[in-house]
């Protein structure tokens, strides 16, 4: 437990940094270089509606304003001093791909002496920063620079600590403010993906599975040749049946992947960071067998037809992969055509929300006697306090209690004022450090799902109020035999799955 | 949930296990007394009857199995080893005995004790197979156990509201007919055979009230219905996961009483 005094002197910190978050007014924004690739008459009303969500702050030297792991829904941009980042060694990061487990019941974790590589499941989602050409080094940004815009938009962990040399005044542009602006302006469009190209296109390529065997100056030409596009929540991105002319590759967001089946549309997956799609049809030149849907805002790099057939004709083991992908996807498609129940539990998913959890609790009610030993055995992995309740939606003769789902993007780490809430880099587990975490709540509002839970400890404040601190599931990450919730369960009624594993979905709830 | 299924072991390779070490068993006793006369004070009869006391004593550990489930890889190993364990226990027992009826008083009670420990345990297995079937089949509620009482009286609190400014007939009815049952749980083991028992009966009279009022009323009636539906789930609900935990009472203390009888067994046998 930390001390008291640590606790308070992180609040207090934390408070002051409000107080330094001033609404930004319309006439100072209306001047910025941020604005001016937006046309003249609509200027004052995109200005209006982009000022809710942008604050001034201003920072003195040595202050930290965002750390290398940690998750932020915001872009800062520097309007007078300068700010330095500071990029850790790629020597300190994790050699292999990190990989999005389906079970969750050993993670790719030292802290677990059981992993194995075989309990991976899915394709390699790579969870890493973008550090992007900078890595090790130290940079400078001035005035007119913008940084953590990759972060907030792509909700990948933020690849860099930056911090004020000076005294520096900064706009902190939360993530609405940053979609309003790019989707008003197409200068600022262009500015930010010309940034993401030139910074962090290469390793985001690199690091995914599909393309880590691609040497390093075709890489460089993807990057070049590639296109960045971004899709509203329902936007088609591909519809079925039109002739294929690239190859996609998901940079945030999720992607419905759905079939036509009479006057209904039947899901058959859905693609997260680091997954593609494409290879169906131009491997054979055919029309898409798929539509695929923006589920949420969606961020994608497109790789033209000719580029794709380049890489299949230099890489014939690229080829062997991609086609390895496409007959399971066909298959897949073949098996939601003929058994569309099972579409039905990757659209329920995607109703729920589910499909944001890597690893989602589940109980079965037609077994599970309610004897609560998943609910203590947590409360013995973690001090007596349960990290969930055995209540929730129920689904079929499932149980979706309130227990964390590890999800993707784990909105709940954006803003945590002292990173109290972390997700090593490579790993699964989203955990909360009860040392530094000073109990403001930001996670327990942010998580949509109310499954992070603020509880009353022994310690007292300063104003003699009882010190609530924030707690969720963190898988028992130090518990060698995986999650007590699961392994305790006396009827095996307790499972936790990722709805990506659509087999093991399939099978445990027909 | 068929009957079939609840007698369908979870773990079938456990229960032929099971089943092989019993029928190994009995096969010793029938070659051994064939062989010799057997007693369950010498030989094989006592081999027996030792392992059948350490069988009892390992089952009485069950509560250990948390926080681990050491040495088994999970509380569902820890289970299914008691349950099959316990069964074959008693087998053990049984050839201890030599198959015979016992002389004494505290045989008797052994007997009787170890017997009944291993039917209850049984019941339970079965109960603990046919009621959660029930209940997700059955039910579109899940509630826990320890809630269901401050739930009925949200219901009920809920349907007093709806109840504000009803028509005169509704009114009546309500405080009447309804209310009543709505204010408590009400147990019943009727619902171990038929989760929904007695619920079209009990939503009859509303069917016919909702005849008798005017069409503003009539949603006011089929909320009501639905509140009471609500209610009636709960107390399924309270009932069964009620007998889920009150078996146990058939169950644990024979438990114990066995283990002190079998200790005096054991010492007896010593100093005697």
């Amino acid at each position: 437990m930390a001390s008291a005094t640590q606790r308070a002197e992180l609040l207090e910190r934390h408070a002051r940094r409000l107080r330094l978050m001033v609404p930004a007014e319309a006439a100072d924004l209306r001047e910025l270089p941020l604005f001016s690739g937006i046309p003249e008459k609509a200027r004052d009303k995109v200005v209006e509606k982009v000022r809710r969500y942008v604050h001034k702050v201003e920072l003195t030297a040595g202050e930290t304003i965002l750390r290398e792991g940690d998750y932020s829904d915001s872009a800062f941009y520097v309007v007078a001093g300068s700010v330095e980042v500071v990029l850790a060694s790629q020597a300190g990061r994790p050699d292999t791909l990190a990989r999005v487990r389906g079970g969750a019941h050993v993670p790719p974790s030292p802290a677990r002496p059981g992993a194995k590589a075989d309990n991976l499941i899915g394709r390699g989602a790579s969870l890493l920063g973008v550090a992007g050409d900078l890595a090790g080094e130290r940079k400078q940004l001035g005035a007119g620079e913008i940084f953590g815009e990759m972060s907030a938009l792509s909700r990948y962990p933020v690849s860099a600590t930056v911090r004020a040399e000076g005294v520096v005044s900064l706009l902190q542009i939360r993530l609405p403010g940053l979609r309003l602006l790019t989707a008003t302006s197409k200068e600022f469009k262009k500015f930010l993906d010309s940034r993401y190209r030139e910074r962090s296109l290469a390793l985001h390529l690199g690091s995914v599975e599909l393309f880590s065997k691609l040497e390093a100056s075709v890489i460089e030409r993807l990057k070049q040749r590639a296109e960045l596009v971004s899709f509203e929540p329902g936007q088609i991105v591909e519809q079925e049946g039109e002739q294929a002319s690239a190859f996609y590759l998901v940079r945030g967001g999720f992607v419905k992947v759905s079939v036509a089946a009479g006057s209904s549309d039947l899901a058959v997956t859905y693609l997260r960071k680091g997954d593609y799609a494409g290879e169906s049809a131009l491997l054979v030149d055919q029309a898409w067998p798929f539509t695929l849907q923006a589920l949420d805002h969606a961020e994608l790099v497109k790789i033209g037809k000719a580029e794709f057939r380049e890489l299949t004709a230099r890489y014939p083991g690229l080829e062997d992969e991609l086609w390895r992908e496409a007959v399971a996807r066909l298959k897949a498609r073949a098996v939601a055509l003929e058994n569309p129940t099972q579409s039905e539990y990757v659209q329920m998913a995607m109703e729920t929300g589910l499909i944001h959890g890597d690893s989602v609790l589940l109980i079965d009610l037609s077994t599970c006697t309610r004897c609560d030993d998943c609910v203590r055995g947590c409360a013995d992995a973690h001090a007596g306090v349960p990290r969930f309740v055995r209540e929730g939606q129920k689904y079929r003769n499932w149980l979706i209690p309130t227990a964390c789902y590890q999800c993707t993007d784990p909105v709940c780490m954006m803003e945590c004022p002292t990173g109290a809430i972390t997700r090593a880099i490579g790993t699964l587990e989203v955990t909360i450090n009860e040392k530094t975490c000073i109990g403001c709540g930001n996670c327990a509002e942010r998580c949509p799902w109310g499954n992070i839970v603020m509880i009353e400890t022994q310690e007292r404040r300063s104003d003699g109020k009882l010190v609530e601190l924030a707690t969720k599931c963190d898988l028992c990450l130090t518990r060698p035999q995986g999650p007590a919730c699961v392994q305790m369960c006396p009827h095996g009624s307790s499972v936790r799955i990722s709805f990506k594993d659509l087999d093991r979905v399939t099978q445990l709830l027909r | 949930m068929r009957a079939g299924q609840v007698l369908r072991p979870k773990r079938p390779r456990s229960f032929q296990i099971t089943l092989t070490l019993s029928t190994v068993a009995v096969l010793v006793f029938l070659v051994g007394s064939s062989l010799r006369p057997w007693s369950p004070k010498r030989g094989l009869g006592l081999a027996f009857g030792v392992l059948a006391a350490l069988l009892f004593v390992v089952e009485m550990l069950y509560p250990a199995r948390r926080p681990r489930a050491r040495p088994f890889r999970s509380a569902m190993g820890w289970l299914q080893f008691h349950v099959h364990a316990g069964a074959f226990a008693l087998v053990a027992a049984l050839v201890h005995t030599g198959f015979r009826l016992p002389s004494g008083r505290l045989g008797w009670w052994l007997l009787a004790l170890s017997s009944w420990t291993v039917a209850t345990g049984l019941l339970g297995v079965w109960l603990q197979k046919w009621i959660p079937a029930s209940l997700a089949e059955g039910l579109r509620v899940e509630a826990i156990y320890e809630r269901i009482p401050s739930l009925v009286d949200e219901l009920r609190a809920e349907a007093d509201r709806l109840m504000q400014g009803a028509g005169d007939v509704l009114e009546r009815f309500y405080r009447s007919e309804v209310r009543a049952p709505l204010a408590a749980v009400n147990r019943s083991w009727a619902f171990l055979l038929d989760v929904r028992g007695g619920r079209e009966r009990a939503l009859e009279p509303f069917r016919r009230v909702a005849q008798f009022v005017d069409a503003g009323e009539r949603q006011r009636v089929l909320d009501l219905m639905s509140i009471y539906t609500e209610k009636m789930e709960l107390d399924a609900h309270y009932s069964l996961q009620g007998i889920l935990r009150g078996w146990l009472v058939l169950h644990v203390p024979a438990a114990g009483l066995l283990m002190g009888l079998l200790a005096v067994h054991v010492f007896s046998w010593f100093w005697y």
